[in-house]
């Protein structure tokens, strides 16, 4: 039994998350329950969804070929930018974690990216930089380069547009160079006394104490590069030859341009699953990479 | 416990995704004489119709107009969801495709008749074939617009291509061929893959009539698209059009192509409506009328209504709304301060009042002359289907970049819009 002062304590704490979990339910659970009930029917957003049972999933999965092209986009942009993209955090984070005049400038720099997200602005701006006549390739034509098709290969263009996600590294930067921070110098010290090189204090030392911080941002970026729409919405519309056509591009196409909101919520479920699979392999493979700080 | 509660709070995360379709919002009861309108437009077109709306309340105290306007981008994903969600404005400016497209998922606009505006004012041809479904008048256009063929007569001349030539579909070869060879940088045709779609369909129309029919079937055969795309894979052999490698970035913007505004690509198929931007600020442009074969069915030229006024079925103040669009239609007041906002007038006392304030371009006045006088039948609402348009771009891009030969474009052609139209 709670005394009355305590009762009093714990719902003045409901009281506090009260509008999260209004919040929650009109905002997020109601939309995910119609969106579950949704995919189960035919609805064409205007007129009543009509029950169609699990013919959205049996087409999808049968008749659907596009599905397949776009699932095949997706992972391939998941594997090209998700590792490119944290890698290049890690080297960013270890070249701005050592002292040097003016770091806080450089590490201010190196973040602007990430502030500016994955909008609409960047994306045209990335159009004009890797268009035929755009800047990059004036640049390559200086040193007697040929103009390369950067967006308008369908076998160059997914790498150039997932260029934009992986100059967008900031986030996981900033996470690595904490996470860096964090690291006791004991263990560096240690390490030299015993005659440890440079590679191996980064490989025995840094990378297992950054463990914890890997699977974050990989997880992280993950769900993300799944979900990505934005950039190849705006340069290259999926194109050339569906070649950008990401998951989230399809998802928009079925939803937004064929009103076929049953459809795409079916999409977007199995969208969800796919996700919820690959980050629950990752957590379970992470028992035997991810060290944390008291298993040691 | 601890990593079980991080799993959750990253399924909650993951769960974004399944946000593709959002709850219904209760829509709004707005005072009984405010209305809405919204449109798509440029500052060209905004700011006639602000101005057109202030002179309407200056006569009419009692209404508070209020404009929701943008760009074209995102303006039918924005105007469907606020339609599902009841909250689309009481006037609403649509493209023409999509009257079918909306009309038919229900009630959404309401019909119009000659005892709300005076409907004589208008071509009646004109309104039955394309502001109508199921027989009923559901709104107004705006103007009217219409393919135009536009040449660059300076570029051809520099070529030593007549700039007078009386295009033929094997001329267009023969000729357009010379700039290609004289600069490998430079080609006849500005199309883009979108653009191709258009050409093509323009074809099929002239070879069989139409793509698809009004009774959602296939209306070409098999050998008719092996023409079809015999012939535009010569435009790919001879230099007529760039390579979709180069263009395919700048789909549904071929004026935003550095090439084109540049001048290196000589001709162009547009809508009269985008005449100005699509010219991208080169000034040696002329109309030239489309080439059409010899025993054509049907010339597949299109015409259609700049856009189509239309009022919200849901709408709190129907009568006020209508009366509003009277206005905007047939006062001269109104008709002057639109000015061609929306094209030339598709009125007769429109024409009239800014044909006497001299207000109507030449350039404008005569392409859409020209473009009625070689207008085809119109689409039909199967061929205009966002689906349906999607089939036909997949294969033609697949055929642009030399997947496809001609023979297995249009079977494939045929074959995915027959899956495409039976599922409709």
């Amino acid at each position: 039994m709670l005394k009355r002062s305590q009762k009093n304590y714990t719902y003045t704490g409901y009281l506090y998350i009260l509008p999260w979990v209004i919040g929650f339910l009109l905002l997020q659970l109601v939309p995910l329950v119609n969106s579950l009930w949704y995919s189960f029917t035919q609805f064409q957003l205007l007129g009543d969804p009509k029950f169609l049972g699990l013919a959205n999933y049996k087409k999808i999965f049968t008749a659907d070929a596009t599905f397949l092209q776009s699932l095949k986009v997706t992972f391939y942009y998941v594997l090209i930018a998700v590792p490119l993209k944290i890698g290049f955090a890690l080297l960013v984070a270890i070249i701005l974690n050592q002292k040097i005049k003016g770091i806080n400038l450089f590490r201010t720099l190196y973040y602007i990216p990430s502030i500016l997200g994955g909008s609409v602005a960047i994306s045209v701006l990335w159009k004009y930089l890797f268009m035929n006549q755009g800047v990059i390739n004036n640049i390559i034509a200086t040193i007697g380069i040929p103009a390369i098709d950067w967006l308008g290969n369908p076998s160059l263009a997914l790498g150039t547009i997932s260029l934009v996600t992986i100059w967008q590294f900031g986030s996981s930067m900033l996470l690595f160079l904490a996470g860096l921070k964090q690291i006791p110098v004991s263990l560096y010290e240690a390490a030299r006394i015993d005659g440890a090189g440079r590679m191996r204090i980064f490989f025995k030392i840094t990378i297992p104490e950054l463990s914890p911080i890997v699977l974050f941002n990989l997880i992280m970026q993950m769900i993300n590069a799944f979900q990505d729409f934005t950039s190849a919405f705006v340069i290259t519309q999926g194109g050339p030859l569906k070649s950008t056509y990401l998951y989230g591009l399809m998802l928009y196409d079925q939803g937004f341009k064929f009103f076929k909101m049953g459809y795409a919520s079916a999409l977007s479920w199995i969208l969800f699953a796919i996700i919820l699979f690959f980050t629950s392999l990752t957590f379970r493979s992470s028992e035997s990479w991810v060290h944390y700080g008291d298993s040691i | 416990m601890k990593r079980m509660l991080i799993l959750l709070l990253i399924a909650f995360l993951a769960m974004g995704t399944v946000f593709a379709t959002g709850s219904k919002e209760v829509a709004k009861e707005d005072g009984p004489v405010t209305l809405r309108l919204s449109w798509w437009g440029g500052d060209s077109r905004h700011t006639p119709t602000l101005a057109a709306m202030d002179a309407y309340m200056a006569k009419n105290p009692n209404v508070k107009l209020e404009g929701e306007y943008g760009g074209w981008d995102g303006y039918y994903q924005k105007l469907v969801t606020q339609i599902a969600g009841g909250t689309a404005a009481d006037i609403i400016q649509i493209d023409q495709p999509w009257l079918a497209e909306l009309s038919s998922k229900g009630d959404v606009f309401t019909v119009i008749d000659d005892s709300m505006v005076d409907l004589s004012q208008f071509d009646a041809a004109f309104l039955k074939n394309y502001c109508s479904y199921d027989g009923k008048l559901m709104g107004l256009p705006t103007g009217t617009n219409v393919n135009t063929f536009v040449v660059d007569t300076k570029m051809l001349a520099d070529f030593g291509i007549d700039p007078n030539t009386k295009w033929t579909w094997e001329n267009i070869i023969s000729e357009g061929k010379k700039i290609n060879e004289q600069d490998p940088s430079s080609y006849f045709s500005g199309a883009t893959p979108d653009n191709l779609r258009a050409w093509l369909e323009i074809y099929i129309a002239q070879l069989a009539g139409a793509v698809v029919d009004d009774n959602k079937q296939v209306a070409f055969t098999e050998a008719q698209g092996t023409e079809a795309f015999t012939y535009f894979k010569r435009w790919f052999d001879e230099g007529i059009i760039a390579p979709f490698r180069q263009t395919s970035l700048f789909y549904q913007k071929f004026q935003e192509n550095p090439d084109w505004i540049n001048g290196k690509m000589a001709a162009a198929r547009i809508f009269v409506s985008s005449m100005e931007k699509d010219f991208a600020g080169r000034p040696n442009f002329e109309t030239r009328q489309f080439p059409v074969m010899d025993g054509a069915v049907n010339t597949g030229i299109l015409m259609r209504p700049s856009q189509i006024f239309v009022v919200n079925n849901n709408s709190k103040n129907k009568d006020e709304a209508i009366k509003l669009l009277a206005y905007l239609f047939t006062d001269a007041e109104a008709i002057e301060k639109l000015g061609l906002a929306r094209g030339i007038p598709s009125t007769a006392i429109g024409r009239s009042v800014l044909a006497e304030k001299g207000m109507i371009s030449e350039m404008v006045e005569k392409a859409t002359n020209e473009g009625i006088a070689q207008a085809g039948d119109p689409q039909s609402v199967y061929q205009m289907n966002s689906e349906v348009i999607q089939v036909m771009q997949d294969v033609i891009d697949e055929f642009g970049f030399g997947r496809l030969t001609p023979e297995e474009a249009s079977a494939k052609l045929i074959k995915n819009l027959e899956a495409t139209l039976a599922s409709l």
